[in-house]
């Protein structure tokens, strides 16, 4: 029982990171509350589906152009919509809310419903863990989940661009003055934001079905760790995941599962009480945040 | 001047056009001869349905319906009182079984059938019971004859009719409640695993929803009484995405079969995750992602030996009458899919209920059609089709003379075999290779 609560806990905690860390990143670096994250993760699934059974490409080219096309998405919703909206918080979240249930409505009216649309697992395999039986794509799930934490943060230290995304993140008119371009940088880190929400969708969808309804799912749990980690702290958004994740978990094991939700709920009205920005989140104040 | 504009024209011209006002006017005699037969040129009578249309049981029972009403149409449309009428579809997305959407919602749909697009019948949903039962005043206050054919499992909606008869007369269920389903349909397929099998301990898992979370009480009250041990019983959020820590649970405890009542397509992920545990227990019960046909290709054989119940009979290729099998081609001629899971069969037979209670009641009018409703007997896709009078519930049965009997299939190396009960059945249960080490 220990060890099931171990190595499932792990899972569940990885699987958060991958949602919601696309999610603190945009907040993060451009300040955007990106409630179309869930609909980024859904469409992600189905254009790697239609790569891969539509128009026939190999599965890891469909992953890679599918991935590719997130950013595109993205940097395309920041300069036609985002753009003009910055700054405006309400308009923000208005903005990002409706262009998620654009995709989302408009793949269901497409027609795509239902829980027959997959996508295929690395390995049929299980290995043990513990003893306890665990399927590759977990296994896969859980060591991509923390190599994507590990790639942005050498991103962030040791690349211009990182740099660059790391100053917009301490402050904006700070970094303007030395020359970097607000809006590319923004526009960057809603790509980046938007690819991370599609390597998420393409790790956690093989282990069921392509389903529209998930994009809203995703968008309430990338909030909730974000809320509770701390709106835009990506060591916070990791940490609020093991939190969330392993509380999950022992609920699951020692109470009933269905109140999974209950604790994401639960979360979010304890930190707005006693801590309102999160383990690491200093709102309002110039402090470093990644 | 007409004529001497003609006269000035080539011969092969004037020809021409000769011969193309012939075949124009032939055309227009033709298509004006053949117009009544096939589209009746009397008034269509106007069917509502409303369906969660994004969801498995919304989106069959719509096609199930559009099958009946293009087989009716072409063989003449109803006969109202010696006028042949033919039938035209409403479809309305309620959502009620998307997570979050009020039950105001089902409510308004229905209310938009019935005053905008005025509507004469309602067949189909609401699929949630909840909103079934928030719309029955509202068929009271308009009279609208409806019959629920899909989801609505409650026996809340039966009995509401029953105790209420003047009121909710209008309403009728010609699909499977699940007191029903458990007690007389579930309850002998458990007992036929013990019988053949000698399998004992079971697992409940159900998703927490109204309809599961009763249904998994009363079997495990069922399952204790009849000496069955119940290991575990699980209740699973709408959405949850791993089924792990039950399904651990189970090997721990050495469960013989995984009781599962979802209608959540996640339940993909737990039968992915049973599969590649090679757990022992074996998985029964009402699982609508397996349900499908594409969902063999869809988990790449994971529903392998999952015992489902498709709830109506013909909803999965069957031998319950002679129109099962018939139905079943005529659906796959029509969508290039067998019938795809519950409220197929019972959606397209309500179409067919409909037509036979108008033509005997001769009119629209809601009470004598209602009448005609009650006294209906028609031997159907899964047997044979009437109401209880005060409930209007539709009468079930295993014997197909008797009453509409059910479809309980297993997956068996891509195809849904139907197995239980005998009259229907088309193959035999078997148990997964890896249960027998």
């Amino acid at each position: 029982m220990f060890y099931d609560i171990l190595v499932y806990g792990f899972i569940q905690s990885a699987a958060l990171i991958l949602m919601a860390f696309g999610f603190s990143l945009v907040y993060g670096v451009s300040r955007l509350p990106n409630f179309a994250h869930g609909a980024i993760y859904v469409f992600t699934g189905f254009i790697a589906w239609a790569l891969f059974n539509t128009v026939g490409l190999p599965y890891w080219l469909s992953v890679l152009l599918s991935i590719l096309a997130s950013g595109g998405i993205g940097v395309l919703i920041y300069y036609v919509i985002l753009r003009r909206v910055r700054g405006m918080e309400v308009s923000e979240v208005i903005a990002t809310y409706a262009i998620g249930l654009v995709f989302l409505e408009g793949l269901r009216y497409a027609g795509f419903r239902g829980g027959t649309y997959t996508l295929p697992v690395a390995s049929d395999g299980v290995s043990f863990i513990f003893d306890v039986p665990v399927d590759h794509q977990r296994v896969l799930l859980m060591i991509l989940g923390f190599a994507m934490v590990a790639l942005i943060w050498l991103l962030t230290k040791y690349t211009r661009m990182g740099r660059a995304l790391k100053g917009m993140a301490q402050d904006e008119r700070a970094a303007m003055m030395l020359g970097i371009d607000s809006d590319a940088t923004a526009a960057v880190a809603v790509a980046l934001g938007s690819m991370l929400a599609g390597v998420a969708a393409l790790i956690i969808f093989p282990l069921g079905s392509l389903v529209v309804e998930e994009g809203y799912k995703v968008l309430i749990y990338a909030i909730a760790v974000c809320v509770v980690g701390g709106l835009g702290s990506w060591a916070g958004t990791v940490i609020a995941a093991f939190v969330l994740g392993y509380s999950q978990y022992m609920t699951v094991a020692y109470g009933k599962p269905h109140f999974q939700m209950v604790v994401m709920l639960l979360a979010i009205i304890a930190t707005l009480i006693v801590r309102p920005s999160g383990f690491f989140g200093k709102q309002k104040q110039l402090e470093e945040r990644v | 001047m007409q004529i001497a504009f003609y006269s000035l024209m080539p011969k092969e011209d004037t020809m021409i056009r000769h011969y193309t006002s012939v075949i124009i006017a032939l055309g227009l005699a033709l298509l004006f001869s053949v117009t009544p037969q096939l589209t009746n040129a009397a008034d269509p009578i106007k069917l509502g349905a409303p369906l969660s249309t994004a969801f498995l049981y919304g989106w069959d029972a719509e096609r199930g319906i559009k099958l009946a009403v293009e087989e009716i149409n072409a063989a003449g449309g109803v006969d109202v009182g010696g006028e042949k009428r033919p039938f035209s579809v409403e479809v309305i997305d309620t959502r009620d079984l998307e997570p979050g959407v009020p039950v105001d919602d089902a409510i308004k749909a229905v209310e938009k059938l019935i005053l905008q697009k005025e509507v004469d019948f309602l067949v189909g949903g609401p699929v949630r019971s909840e909103a079934a039962l928030a719309v029955l005043d509202l068929l009271n206050k308009h009279k609208k004859v409806s019959i629920v054919t899909t989801g609505v499992l409650s026996p809340a909606y039966h009995k509401t009719i029953a105790e209420n008869y003047d009121k909710y007369k209008y309403a009728f269920r010609i699909s499977n409640e699940i007191v029903n389903i458990i007690v007389k349909e579930m309850m002998p397929v458990f007992e036929k695993f013990r019988a053949d099998f000698g399998l004992e301990r079971v697992h409940i898992m159900v998703q927490d929803v109204a309809h599961a979370r009763k249904s998994g009480e009363v079997v495990d009250k069922f399952l204790t009484k009849a000496g069955f041990t119940v290991v575990s019983h699980d209740i699973y959020p709408t959405g949850n995405t791993d089924f792990a820590p039950g399904l651990l649970k189970s090997r721990r405890e050495n469960a013989d079969v995984l009781f599962i009542f979802m209608d959540m397509p996640e339940t993909a992920i737990l039968l992915k995750q049973w599969k590649s545990f090679k757990l022992k227990s074996l998985p029964f019960g009402f699982m609508s992602a397996a349900e499908q046909p594409d969902f063999w290709e869809a988990s790449k054989g994971a529903a392998e030996y999952a015992v489902v119940d498709m709830i109506n009979g013909g909803n999965a290729p069957a031998e319950i009458t002679p129109w099962t099998m018939k139905f079943v081609n005529a659906y796959k001629k029509m969508w290039n899919k067998e019938p795809e899971g519950y409220g197929t069969s019972s959606s397209y037979m309500a179409v067919y209920a409909l037509k036979d209670a108008i033509e005997r009641a001769g009119t629209l009018e809601s009470d004598k059609v209602v009448t005609a409703l009650e006294n209906i007997d028609l031997m159907g896709v899964y047997g044979r089709i009437r109401f209880d009078k005060k409930s209007h519930q539709v009468i079930p049965s295993t014997d197909p003379n008797e009453g509409a009997i059910t479809g309980m299939i297993q997956w068996q190396d891509g195809k849904r075999v139907t197995f239980w009960p005998a009259a229907g059945a088309v193959g035999e249960l078997m148990l997964p290779p890896w249960a027998k080490e």
